[in-house]
């Protein structure tokens, strides 16, 4: 399975990842929570060989392969499906062609079938077949993007924050559907959310990231019941007590 | 005493500046060779055109296998200035400045020409025969350079006459490229034809960037046009001949001297160009005369076969300056610009394989009749053993000199 | 006249439209403008030309081959040349393209000459037919046949093919597209190849009515070029559309108002296009490649 282990990425002079360690779970859902510029995004990215030389220390593994500095290409070859942030959709292509750009390292009757899957998970996105992806709502959209992502039939999935700017009720839906997927196929996720309730709702094990480094890691209860966890990500106030001073200690503590 | 050693001393000084014994070197001369240069597009668009370059080149190893030029052999310079004037321009002052040539012999093209004019009359260098028929050469006549080409305004006219008076046509349209070569033979056949009380039924410029001649055509075929001169490139002759046969426009086709290599001509025109009449400055291909003969030998023996071929452009090489060599050859073992001017302006009706040449003081426009040819057909058989229709130019009349 | 301007205006416009066709496929995926394209198709030319008089071939070998010449030199300018420019820009592009017009040009000249050849072509621009009073060659069919096939190939290859809907995916996202595990790379040398192949195609369409030198396509890619922004740069059918009207419009032009100017309606007609609809004539909208 992939385990990341120490990696640090830089963006030019400016250090993203500071060391990151991880080991994702076969067959479950991993949760990385942090707050906006924690560098969630980085890691994945890093990961799928987005940026290019990163990372800068530190290796990637899957099984017994190491796959950090190769194409991205590649390393999607080897089953790993990215559905990054603001979902990326082709905006010019049908919807129907988005999702075959997804098949589009396989070939065989086994496409057509998960094409067929794919529409009985997102209803929607079979009545907008020969719809441009560009004219999709942003929640048709997150769907086609994972749906796309489903087409490679992948081992792993990475969801990059899939409830950004959609209404409470899409983004249940939408975890409904990972979840869903996670049950049936056995897909390892890793999913990346500044919306923690609903991360933590499905996921079985987290991470909690700030400023480069994980501060936290446990399964899901754990993390759901951490006083901090509770206090900065759940926003539940915990004792009437607590003084500015004292959240402020305990922030830095993390770091 | 003093004053005597003074006065020998002063006296040999004298005559030792006087160029006794010890002569002023001129640029390019030696006791044993000369040194003469050329331009010559060998790429670029006008290329077809560089042959004439390298025609000179035979015509120099002939002259130094007989054993140079009163005693001198010709160390001969060619430069690829791809038709560009401002590589001319560089190739110009390259061989004037390094390698010190005595003169210029012929140099292809009317801008590239025109761009090196101004260096060529300030350092009186001598230049004979430049490979266009601009007027720009002899009008207004400069010391040190002599034009041989017929010039276009006089060929224009001659044709215009023998089209009006020999043809029996009087429908005539002018298509010429836009430009300073193009205009010239426009001007040469508006004058022939207004001097006859008439006037051209169409004139139609064409770009060097044009490619489709369409409407072109269709202006000329609405003019009714019997005869067409055309001044134009190559390749324009082409699309014209090409695009006129598919519109249904037959005029009788009448060209410049610069499109008179009839072979080429009837190969890139697959054909069209078989009956087209046009001028001439030059003995045609296959002409018997001794002079003709004895440069068909010496193509044989120096040219290179795969780049050249017994054309009228190579042999234009050796026509075009066959005035300067006679001009060096009549100012003797003392060569100076000087002497080499004097000499030249006396040539009077001097005879190579071109029209009769002269000069005078004044006079720079050596040339000034052409003779009409037509294209026939030839069959000969290709080296694979097919039978295949080859261009052929035929002769039509005497040289016509301009009245 | 009219109709007979039309119809050239149509013939010589098949030319510009597929040189347009050739120049857009191109720029959709990198927005490079490719001043190479003409010389490319030239330099095909001379092979089809090689192959058809010295190596004896028939014209259906000597083509196809050329073709095979002309894929198989755009990948590998792509790869070679193209791809090596670190940190890439548009404009560094541009200029590379420039260079590489230079360089292809001063092979052409060095390997056949610069003078003038014929062009073998299998039908004739003198066999003609006419409809009333219009003249069409056998030639001018050809051509438009040879366009409008390509266009329709283009067409369903950009539809209904993974490959050409994984061309056009780069072109709108690439960081997607590799995420898709789509080989951004191969897929920039398959567009210079068929972009080369379309180019080459109508090349050996003008070279027959010109004659076969090392500019022949020097003004066909300026109009290719003027059709291009005149369908909006990123639109194939555009082009298309851009290049038979640059056809017509010249002709009627060159018919009507004046044959000295007729060279430079293309200019013209860029100009006032940019001016009153900037993203051309056909686009329906305009996206810029994110
Ligand atoms: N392309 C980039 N160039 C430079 N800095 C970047 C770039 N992308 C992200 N960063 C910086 O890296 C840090 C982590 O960003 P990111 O991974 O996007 O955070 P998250 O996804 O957790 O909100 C931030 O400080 C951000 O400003
Ligand atoms: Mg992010």
């Amino acid at each position: 399975m992939l385990e990341v282990r120490n990696i640090e990425t830089l963006y030019g002079l400016v250090m993203a990842l500071r060391g990151v360690s991880l080991q994702l779970a076969e067959g479950r859902i991993t949760a990385v929570l942090g707050a906006n510029g924690a560098g969630k995004s980085t890691l994945i990215k890093t990961i799928m060989g987005l940026i290019e030389d990163q990372p800068d220390k530190g290796a990637i593994w899957l099984d017994d392969k190491r796959i950090d500095h190769r194409d991205t290409e590649e390393i999607v070859r080897l089953g790993l499906a990215f559905v990054p942030e603001g979902r990326q959709v082709f905006a010019e292509l049908t919807v129907q062609e988005n999702l075959a750009m997804g098949a589009y390292t396989r070939r065989g009757a086994a496409v057509r079938a998960d094409l067929e899957r794919v529409y009985g998970l997102f209803p929607r996105l079979l009545e907008r077949q020969r719809q441009l992806a560009g004219t999709l709502s942003g929640g048709e959209q997150q769907m086609l993007a994972i749906g796309r992502a489903l087409m490679m039939r992948p081992r792993i999935l990475f969801l990059d924050e899939p409830s950004l700017g959609l209404s409470p009720l899409l983004v249940r839906e939408i975890f409904a559907t990972i979840a869903r997927v996670n049950a049936e196929d056995q897909t390892t996720i890793l999913l990346v959310e500044q919306n923690a309730n609903m991360a933590l709702s499905v996921c079985h094990q987290g991470y909690v990231m700030e400023n480069g480094r994980f501060v936290l890691a446990g399964s899901a209860a754990e993390l759901a019941n951490d006083p901090d966890v509770r206090e900065f990500y759940l926003g539940i106030q915990s004792e009437v007590s607590v003084k500015g001073y004292q959240r402020y200690k305990r922030k830095k503590r993390w770091r | 005493m003093r004053k005597g050693l003074i006065l020998a001393l002063s006296l040999a000084l004298t005559l030792a500046l006087a160029g006794v014994g010890v002569a002023a070197p001129v640029r390019g001369v030696s006791d044993t060779t000369i040194k003469i240069g050329q331009w010559g597009p060998q790429t670029g668009p006008a290329a077809l055109w560089g042959s004439v370059a390298r025609g000179t080149g035979c015509y120099f190893e002939l002259l130094n296998a007989e054993g140079g030029v009163n005693g001198r052999k010709i160390e001969y310079f060619l430069r690829d200035d791809g038709y560009q004037p401002n590589r001319t321009k560089a190739v110009v002052k390259e061989l004037l400045e390094n390698v010190g040539v005595f003169g210029f012999a012929s140099g292809v093209g009317t801008s590239p020409g025109m761009a090196v004019m101004p260096d060529m009359i300030a350092n009186e260098v001598p230049w004979v025969g430049t490979a266009t028929g601009s007027t720009h050469w002899a009008f207004p006549p400069k010391k040190t350079i002599f034009a041989v080409y017929p010039n276009y305004p006089d060929e224009a006219a001659i044709l215009t006459n023998y089209i009006l008076f020999t043809l029996k046509k009087e429908k005539i349209a002018f298509i010429y490229q836009n430009d300073d070569y193009g205009k010239g033979g426009l001007d040469g056949a508006q004058a022939e034809i207004k001097a006859h009380g008439k006037s051209l039924v169409a004139e139609i410029p064409v770009e060097v960037t044009d490619t489709d001649l369409a409407s072109h055509v269709m202006k000329l075929k609405q003019a009714g046009a019997e005869a067409v001169i055309m001044w134009v490139l190559p390749k324009h002759a082409a699309i014209l001949l090409g695009t006129s046969a598919k519109l249904g426009f037959k005029p009788q086709w009448v060209a410049c001297s610069t499109l008179s290599d009839a072979p080429l001509m009837h190969k890139i025109t697959k054909g069209l160009w078989n009956g087209v009449i046009f001028g001439n400055f030059a003995e045609l291909p296959d002409s018997t005369s001794p002079l003709m003969v004895k440069y068909k030998a010496a193509f044989d023996k120096f040219a290179d076969k795969k780049s050249d071929h017994w054309g009228v452009f190579f042999y234009a090489g050796f026509g075009f300056v066959e005035p300067m060599v006679e001009g060096i050859k009549r100012a003797g073992k003392d060569l100076t610009v000087d002497s080499f001017v004097k000499a030249m302006e006396t040539l009077k009706d001097f005879k190579g394989i071109m029209g009769r040449v002269t000069y005078a003081p004044g006079e720079r426009q050596g040339m000034r009749e052409v003779f009409i040819g037509r294209c026939g057909e030839a069959e000969v058989t290709t080296p694979d053993g097919k039978q295949e229709k080859m261009g052929q130019a035929v002769r039509l009349s005497d040289w016509i000199a301009v009245k | 006249m009219f109709f007979q301007l039309i119809v050239s205006g149509i013939a010589i416009g098949a030319t510009y439209a597929l040189m347009a066709l050739a120049m857009v496929i191109i720029y959709k995926t990198s927005e490079v403008l490719n001043f190479a394209q003409g010389d490319m198709a030239m330099l095909s030319a001379f092979v089809a030309f090689t192959l058809l008089t010295e190596n004896n071939l028939g014209f259906p070998a000597a083509f196809a081959g050329a073709l095979a010449f002309a894929f198989a030199l755009g990948a590998f300018l792509e790869f070679a040349f193209l791809r090596r420019a670190k940190e890439p820009n548009v404009l560094g592009l541009i200029i590379i393209t420039l260079g590489l017009e230079m360089i292809l040009y001063g092979l052409a000249s060095w390997k056949w000459g610069s003078d003038q050849k014929d062009f073998p072509f299998p039908v004739s621009d003198f066999d003609t037919h006419e409809l009333g009073t219009v003249v069409v060659s056998d030639l001018n069919l050809v051509t438009l046949a040879v366009a409008l096939s390509l266009m329709l190939l283009l067409f369903v290859f950009f539809r209904y093919t993974k490959a050409g809907v994984a061309m056009k995916a780069t072109q709108q996202n690439e960081v997607a597209a590799r995420l898709m595990g789509i080989r951004v790379n191969r897929i920039l040398m398959l567009t210079w190849g068929i972009s080369s192949v379309v180019g080459a195609a109508a090349a050996f369409m003008i070279a027959p009515v010109d004659t076969l030198d090392p500019n022949l396509m020097w003004t066909p890619q300026l109009k290719g070029f003027s059709a291009a922004v005149l369908g909006g740069m990123t639109s194939l059918v555009g082009a298309v559309g851009g290049g038979f009207l640059l056809g017509i419009i010249e002709n009627l032009f060159g018919g009507y108002v004046s044959v000295e100017f007729k060279s430079v309606v293309a200019f013209a007609v860029i100009v006032v296009v940019l001016c009153l609809r900037p993203s051309g004539l056909f686009a329906r909208h305009y996206v810029r490649k994110v």
